[in-house]
């Protein structure tokens, strides 16, 4: 096992909420709130979770983009949050992003070469004809020709665009992308295309990546390790095949089962949550999935629960923990339990008032 | 085990008049770069009581097949061809060129709405009460105190919590969840014996997702309302529908019931979808299954079998497929690029419009040719 590429460790973004004539600070929202992991150089971590649960926040705040607010985040070494002026851009030569939305984040009156080539001119890496080299280069190692130099994004397919947007983030090299929803705005014949794709690159160039989806079956395929966030926390973490195979905290198994699917044989029984996720800027205590969570108990409503960690998984979950000890740490037998017990309890909610 | 009867039918056969069913329908737009046909040829019927859903990607047809029914396709768009019957309180209404003051009892009244973004089809400025005691007005002859009478009986069949509450809340004080219900419950407001929801879940989170999905079955159990469900998401369909058309190029390419199509799908296309998923537990077994190339716009649509440049078994006069095998075609055969292949039924009830569905080999499931890496 090799030292980690990147370490986050109690990561912690607020955003304050202002208000009033003096724009006092009257309240945080908790974006992201104690999220920890590391990426070993050459894997994929998959982040998973529900709009305004902070995965992308969590990935932007790695970047830089957004400034945290506590923590600490190791970049091979080195301490991001510490970093000014020359060492801030040398380092984020290194780690790129590709966004959700390639009509968003190409500028339509670039050209693709400008596009492409305008973090060489920012890091003032070679001259007009080795950037031009290195801008084809990178086009050909996402499948664009040679063609598409001069072209502008509105020329481009969605599929493409984004083949554009990776190129754009390929080009300096770097050692760990973040892709932030790189496939979710494509339709579904293309979204193979780019996943195969970007698993191709990371094993051609030894990338690392934090892959943040809420598409969890793309998600199990990409990644080595999968983390699952519900309101500013990881709430569960675990290798890709232990997570899928034996979900221990509750929200990721309710997650999983509100999956459709095509396959009858897959499909699990559903557990619909009631309600909505609350907001991060009043978070409840204890537990923050207990108002939803069909198995909270009353120190759940207390007190935040510590993480358990077995080799190959970790989770924050009281009853989780407890089932853990009473299988003596065997996760699949801890899992089983959990999904009876989920299944007993989540009976579907009855029609409060039913008008004819 | 489903026998394929020996002479293929080339129409659908008559049963009891359907509540709703589109023939031969043509919508295009006129721009300045040509006339664009976004439906060219769709016939679809669905039964009262049931859910039809229509799968495609961007750009296959689907919503503007939605927007025809309900006759909002905006200029430069029109009908131009095709009926659309609407069996309802013992006639049938042509909604293809039934006028526009028809139209409008019919809109909202007997066949309802839901789109995609509730908040902007919501009206910011009016409050949730006010909007569905609105629609109520528009089709009935109630008082004001009737219809916001009703308005509360709706949000509490959609079991948005605090109904009394909500009545007087504005879109914005709502969460997405909470505005979908709102959407559902106008559009049954009026009792009507049709839904349309066009991606009704797309923009929301997959747990409110499942909230919403079972609402809206639970409510067409309830109310016998028949729906039609738009979506690009198979996973949707296969759960919620009980048949399903599968859309691609302006063109239905194949038709079935939903758990006979998604066991045994039979066109190429369809196939090539369902491949295209990572199904759980096949990680390590290489690449995804892909589709080559890209749908094609409108104004380029290809000739015969629309499909056919990204078709793995595409036949071709010596020319290449899209996947570059060349197969060669039997004397007698058409071509994929030279005529339209019919939609032609290959078991009962399930149709498929491509020239070689029976010569695939056997019907296997998704996860099988996912597997054996039919596209690669």
């Amino acid at each position: 096992m090799t030292a980690p590429l990147v370490e986050v460790e109690q990561l912690q973004t607020y955003f304050p909420i202002r208000r009033g004539l003096l724009r006092r600070v009257v309240g945080n929202v908790q974006a992201v709130d104690g999220v920890s992991f590391s990426i070993a150089r050459g894997k994929t971590l998959g982040l998973v979770g529900e709009s305004g649960c902070g995965k992308t926040t969590v990935g932007r705040s790695i970047l830089r983009l957004v400034e945290p607010t506590g923590g600490r985040v190791a970049f091979d070494g080195l301490a991001v949050r510490d970093l000014r002026g020359r060492d801030l851009r040398n380092l984020r030569r290194r780690m790129q992003v590709v966004f959700q939305d390639p009509y968003g984040s190409l500028n339509p009156r670039m050209t693709v070469r400008a596009l492409i080539e305008e973090g060489l001119i920012i890091h003032g890496l070679g001259s007009a004809r080795e950037r031009v080299d290195r801008v084809v280069r990178a086009m050909e190692r996402t499948g664009l020709s040679r063609q598409a130099l001069e072209r502008y994004p509105h020329e481009f397919s969605g599929g493409q665009r984004q083949r554009i947007a990776i190129a754009r983030a390929l080009v300096l090299e770097p050692d760990f992308l973040v892709l932030d929803e790189p496939i979710s705005a494509l339709d579904l014949s293309i979204q193979a295309q780019v996943v195969n794709l970007l698993i191709e690159l990371r094993e051609q160039l030894g990338l690392t990546y934090l892959f943040i989806s809420h598409d969890l079956s793309v998600v199990e395929h990409v990644s080595d390790e999968v983390a699952v966030m519900y309101l500013g926390r990881i709430v569960e973490r675990a290798t890709a095949a232990a997570l899928y195979a034996q979900p221990l905290h509750p929200y990721t198994l309710a997650l999983f089962s509100a999956v459709p699917t095509v396959d009858p044989a897959r499909r699990r029984r559903r557990i619909v949550l009631v309600g909505d996720v609350p907001s991060p800027s009043n978070p409840p205590r204890g537990c923050r999935f207990h108002p939803r969570c069909p198995l909270a108990e009353s120190v759940c409503r207390e007190v935040d629960p510590p993480m358990v960690s077995l080799p190959e998984h970790a989770v924050h979950c009281h009853v989780a923990a407890r089932e853990l000890a009473r299988s003596g740490g065997n996760a699949s037998v801890a899992a089983a339990t959990i999904a009876a017990l989920l299944a007993d309890r989540a009976t579907p909610p009855t029609a409060t008032l039913s008008p004819g | 085990m489903i026998e394929r009867p020996p002479h293929p039918r080339l129409s659908p056969p008559p049963r009891h008049a359907p509540l709703l069913a589109i023939k031969n329908l043509v919508t295009a737009f006129h721009t300045p770069a040509g006339r664009i046909p976004a439906v060219d040829g769709v016939s679809l019927s669905i039964e009262r009581g049931r859910t039809l859903g229509i799968v495609g990607e961007s750009g296959c047809g689907k919503s503007v097949t939605a927007m025809s029914v309900l006759r909002l396709v905006a200029s430069p768009g029109r009908i131009e061809a095709g009926e659309i019957l609407f069996s309802s309180g013992g006639t049938t209404l042509d909604l293809a060129t039934l006028p526009e003051p028809a139209m409008r009892s019919v809109r909202g009244g007997r066949i309802g709405m839901i789109f995609q973004e509730p908040m902007t089809s919501l009206n910011p400025v009016f409050t949730v009460g006010d909007q569905i005691a609105e629609a109520v007005l528009l089709h009935r002859r109630v008082s004001r105190e009737a219809a916001r009478a009703r308005a509360l009986e709706m949000l509490q069949l959609v079991r948005l919590a605090d109904p009394r509450q909500r009545l007087d809340e504005y879109p914005h004080q709502l969460s997405g969840g909470m505005r979908q219900r709102v959407m559902i419950a106008m559009a049954l407001a009026c009792d009507p014996e049709l839904v349309i929801a066009d991606e009704p879940t797309t923009a929301l989170d997959v747990t409110i997702q499942a909230q919403i999905l079972e609402l809206l079955s639970e409510l067409r159990a309830r109310l016998g309302t028949a729906i039609v469900l738009i979506t690009h998401d198979l996973g949707v369909v296969a759960e919620t529908c009980d048949d399903v058309a599968v859309m691609y190029a302006g063109r239905v390419v194949e038709q079935a019931p939903a758990a006979e199509l998604f066991a045994r799908p039979r066109h190429p296309y369809t196939i090539g979808l369902l491949a295209a998923r990572p199904s759980p537990g096949m990680k390590h077994s290489g690449p995804l299954c892909t589709i080559p190339g890209m749908v094609p716009l409108p104004q380029h649509f290809p000739a015969g079998c629309r499909f056919h440049p990204r078709c793995a078994y595409a036949r071709l006069p010596g020319a290449e497929s899209g996947s570059g095998r060349v197969v060669p075609l039997p004397a007698g055969e058409l071509p994929c690029n030279a005529a339209v292949p019919p939609l032609h039924e290959v078991a009962p009830g399930h149709w498929v419009r491509c020239f070689h569905a029976e010569s695939l080999g056997p019907p296997r499931s998704a996860q099988e040719i996912a597997a054996g890496g039919l596209f690669s």
